[in-house]
């Protein structure tokens, strides 16, 4: 006769998922990217902050290392702004005069919006310097 | 009744992550990559003049209300959208913990506070300036 214990069968997933299949290494690489660009933002405030300090004791960020930290961060967060805008088309439901306005529209239009944006903050960034 | 009105309530507090989570997650993909391109990238390595490279036009540019108002935005959506990212990338790693009322005290609590430190930071830096 069996034991009157019940048996619980407790599942977990092995922790080298992610690496078994393209879509969920990919899937994580998405995920992580949130990381490196809270790293980077951080690194900007702290830049804000180093004005602060006056003009005698302002540092530029000018080396190697940091360079080499931004060129990282901005594969990551290029890579969030791909996928992240290629949903567009999946979350965003618009309708305009009576009919619904095709995902590939919405996501060619986030994508215009990503390049406006681009060039926008990119001329504030390089026009204002001396 | 009370029935009723449990099924038909709002999930506000759901609400309003996910939409700190979706638009923080729009912003930074408009806009993070070209922030970091020229100024981690081109300004140092001298490709480009940017304005975080000389004090003045740095210190000038951060006094402006909008550039202010802008930096505190883009800080704290993105940094909402980080933390819910990556309490669900605990979750899938296996740690249940994340998806806990603790974790989540953790996670947002921390992008409430580098919030709080940002406008601390923007208050204290620069002095207003239209000019």
């Amino acid at each position: 006769m069996a034991s009157a214990e019940p048996r619980s069968y407790r599942w977990s997933m092995p922790a080298n998922w992610w690496t078994r299949n393209r879509r969920y290494f990919f899937y994580v690489v998405r995920e992580f990217t949130a990381l490196p660009m809270a790293l980077w933002l951080l690194w900007l405030l702290y830049d804000i902050k180093g004005a602060g300090s006056g003009a005698a004791g302002f540092q530029p960020p000018r080396s190697a290392a940091f360079v080499a930290f931004s060129a990282v961060c901005f594969l990551f967060a290029t890579y969030h702004s791909y996928t992240f805008l290629k949903l567009a088309g999946v979350i965003i439901h618009l309708r305009v005069m009576d009919k619904t306005v095709p995902p590939r529209v919405i996501v060619l239009t986030m994508f215009g919006l990503w390049a406006v944006a681009s060039i926008v903050i990119g001329a504030v960034l390089i026009g204002f310097a001396r | 009744m009370s029935v009723q009105a449990t099924r038909h309530k709002t999930a506000l507090s759901h609400l309003f992550f996910w939409f700190l989570f979706a638009n923080g997650g729009g912003l930074a993909a408009l806009v993070l990559p070209v922030h970091i391109l020229v100024q981690g990238i081109l300004g140092p390595l001298k490709v480009a003049p940017v304005v975080d490279q000389h004090y003045d036009t740095w210190i000038q540019i951060l006094g402006n209300p909008l550039v202010k108002l802008y930096i505190l935005v883009l800080v704290a959506l993105s940094f909402f959208h980080f933390a819910h990212r990556l309490r669900y990338l605990l979750v899938d790693f296996g740690v249940p913990a994340a998806k806990s009322l603790p974790a989540q005290a953790i996670f947002y609590g921390g992008a409430a506070a580098i919030t709080l430190i940002t406008v601390w930071i923007l208050l204290t830096t620069a002095p207003l300036s239209l000019g």
